[in-house]
């Protein structure tokens, strides 16, 4: 059974048909591209996904039963995670503490030797993701790759993380970030079996992330496969620019 | 890590009942030395902290910038007044105070509760503005209600103390505000507070990592407003007389000038700056309207220069005298 499907997916912003008839599907353990041109229906099908938009149609199924009627924080407690393609923090707490969110309202106990336990996790996480020497500034006072990072790192205090929506994680992000990001990514999804699904207009980084790339245009599925095959795609092709080859 | 828990939790829990414990022997003592209309301008000003501390932990910790609190410490009054009379009436009992003060509280955190439940998807200047005709709704209903409420004539009601020395009700007022201090420190430090602060800077993020922003809005109204409701009943119990006149606007734009002036989000500064601002506005009682524009004035100087109020100052400026802050940073 996939981890995800999704099932004849669409939302209409009034009038605006943002995501038409939208079916996939994410086995687990899978680190899914999905790509499209700006304005395709990447970050809405996200938003949906997440449980921040209500879809017009379609369904959403988690390990084979629908989420739609779930809440957010809800999915997230079911181990769903994103991160969001404007880095949202929260500006007023400290790195150290944004972690702790996630850590604490997705565990269930809170004694302090546990959470003693989640603190020592996120000490853990923001030296995997190079932030351990700024864990006392301020999120508002982090750089835009700093702030990316933090959302990873804070996105994997989860419990029972299973499958991480990423919107953009590379953009706007200096090579040495996005090399650290990559092996996070990699490095969860080999060690931990976390799913990905992943955003990104960084074909370098999607041709080495992921085996399978979806291939959305105006709010549709157009095409589906490994990133060669995409590539040499007529529909793909088309579909960005005049021919430009979405591969290069 | 700069967090609190664990052995941090105890250190930062030590710090505060070593602090509370202070400055609660200080208080304790001060009426011998203080006159009755001073030992009265403190009492009252321990209504005022209690007020500002809950409206600080709903608008400062949670974001929620509600302009109802000064109306929530008339729902508390009233409740527990008209409880009293009404209630003792009907079942033909004298209804003890220590019965209807928590009522009175109770009443208030259910309010809070309901308005907070029609308030969870406005952001600010819509909250503002529907919070702000709740209290006007309240304010009007009060009047219009004469029968019941008395309206403007005012509704008289028991003492705590059947007495005119304001000694006993400054100690009440005392323990009251040390309860409403603790209670707020418990949830700024515990799970809940990271909620709070969480949703305050961003909603939608708060969510997507599995904080039940409703919730905990929810939560933060309904313990705000109780305790502001709290700190009503202990006033209307002794002042002895409700009228809808602190319902309007001013007594919540006097909450807001001492947070602001205090130090909003800071634990200490909402307690400093409501104490500070009673007692001058009471030793410049001559000015009387002419206090106000200070007052505007000096959250205004206060926003340009120093947002982080007369507390953040005190802590800053003790910061620089070394000998204190070897001692102090621990
Ligand atoms: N909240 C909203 N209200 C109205 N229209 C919206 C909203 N969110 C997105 N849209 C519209 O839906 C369409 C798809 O937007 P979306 O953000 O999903 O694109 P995207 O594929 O993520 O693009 P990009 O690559 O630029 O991030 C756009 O035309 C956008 O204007
Ligand atoms: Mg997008």
């Amino acid at each position: 059974m996939p981890i995800l499907q999704v099932d004849n997916l669409s939302k209409q912003f009034d009038g605006l048909v943002a995501v038409n008839d939208l079916s996939f599907s994410i086995e687990s353990g899978e680190i899914r591209g999905l790509i499209g041109p700006n304005g395709c229906g990447k970050t809405t099908t996200m938003n949906m996904l997440a449980g921040l938009y209500r879809p017009t149609h379609g369904d959403v199924r988690y390990h084979g039963k629908s989420i739609l009627k779930l809440p957010t924080h809800t999915r997230t407690a079911q181990g769903i995670m994103r991160t969001f393609q404007i880095p949202k923090l929260f500006s007023e707490m400290t790195v150290g503490e944004n972690m702790m969110v996630p850590a604490l309202a997705t565990s269930t106990v809170k004694t302090p030797e546990f959470i003693e336990k989640l603190e020592h996790k996120s000490s853990e996480k923001l030296t995997f993701c190079k932030l351990d020497h700024v864990s006392h500034l301020l999120a508002k006072q982090l750089s835009g790759g700093q702030r990316m990072l933090l959302q990873i790192a804070r996105g994997l205090m989860v419990e029972g993380l299973e499958l991480f929506l990423m919107d953009e994680p590379f953009a706007g992000i200096n090579q040495v970030t996005k090399e650290t990001i990559m092996d996070a990514i990699l490095e969860m999804n080999k060690d931990h079996g976390i799913t990905f699904l992943i955003v990104s207009h960084e074909m370098p980084s999607v041709r080495r992330l992921c085996q399978t790339v979806s291939v959305m245009h105006e709010g549709s599925m157009i095409s589906e496969g490994s990133i060669e095959e995409i590539a040499n795609n007529p529909l793909v092709i088309e579909a960005y620019l005049g021919g430009q080859n979405a591969a290069s | 890590m700069t967090l609190l828990w664990g052995l941090g939790m105890n250190k930062s829990r030590r710090q505060f009942f070593m602090t509370i414990g202070v400055l609660a022997v200080i208080a304790a003592l001060l009426p011998l030395e203080l006159g009755e209309f001073y030992v009265h301008v403190v009492a009252i000003g321990f209504f005022y902290v209690m007020l500002a501390v809950s409206w600080n932990l709903l608008a400062g910790y949670a974001g929620q910038l509600s302009l109802a609190h000064h109306a929530f410490a008339a729902v508390g009054g009233y409740g527990s007044a008209l409880l009293l009379q009404y209630g003792s009436e009907a079942l033909k009992i004298d209804i003890p105070l220590w019965i209807c003060i928590p009522f009175g509280a109770f009443v208030a955190g259910l309010v809070g509760y309901g308005l907070g439940s029609v308030c969870l998807n406005m952001r600010r200047i819509y909250l503002a503005v529907t919070t702000w005709a709740f209290a006007e709704s309240f304010r009007l209903w009060v009047i219009s209600e004469y029968e019941i409420t008395r309206g403007d004539l005012g509704l008289s009601t028991e003492l705590i103390f059947d007495t005119s020395d304001p000694t006993p009700f400054y100690y009440v007022f005392l323990a009251g505000t040390i309860f409403c201090l603790w209670v707020v420190f418990e949830i700024i430090r515990s799970p809940a507070g990271f909620y709070l602060r969480a949703l305050r800077d961003d909603e939608e993020a708060a969510q997507a990592m599995g904080v039940d922003t409703v919730r905990w809005k929810r939560f933060a109204f309904t313990v705000s407003s109780a305790m502001a409701g709290f700190a009503g009943t202990l006033q209307a119990h002794y002042i002895g007389l409700l009228t809808p006149t602190p319902i309007k606007f001013n007594e919540m734009a006097i909450i807001l000038i001492m947070v602001i002036a205090g130090g909003l989000r800071s634990f200490w500064g909402p307690a400093l700056g409501a104490m500070f601002i009673q007692v001058v506005s009471e030793a410049l009682r001559d000015y009387s309207e002419y206090r106000m524009v200070l007052f505007a004035v000096m959250v205004i100087i206060i926003m340009r220069v120093y947002r982080e109020g007369l507390f953040g100052m005190l802590r800053d400026g003790m910061a620089k005298l070394p000998s204190l802050s070897a001692s102090g940073s621990t």
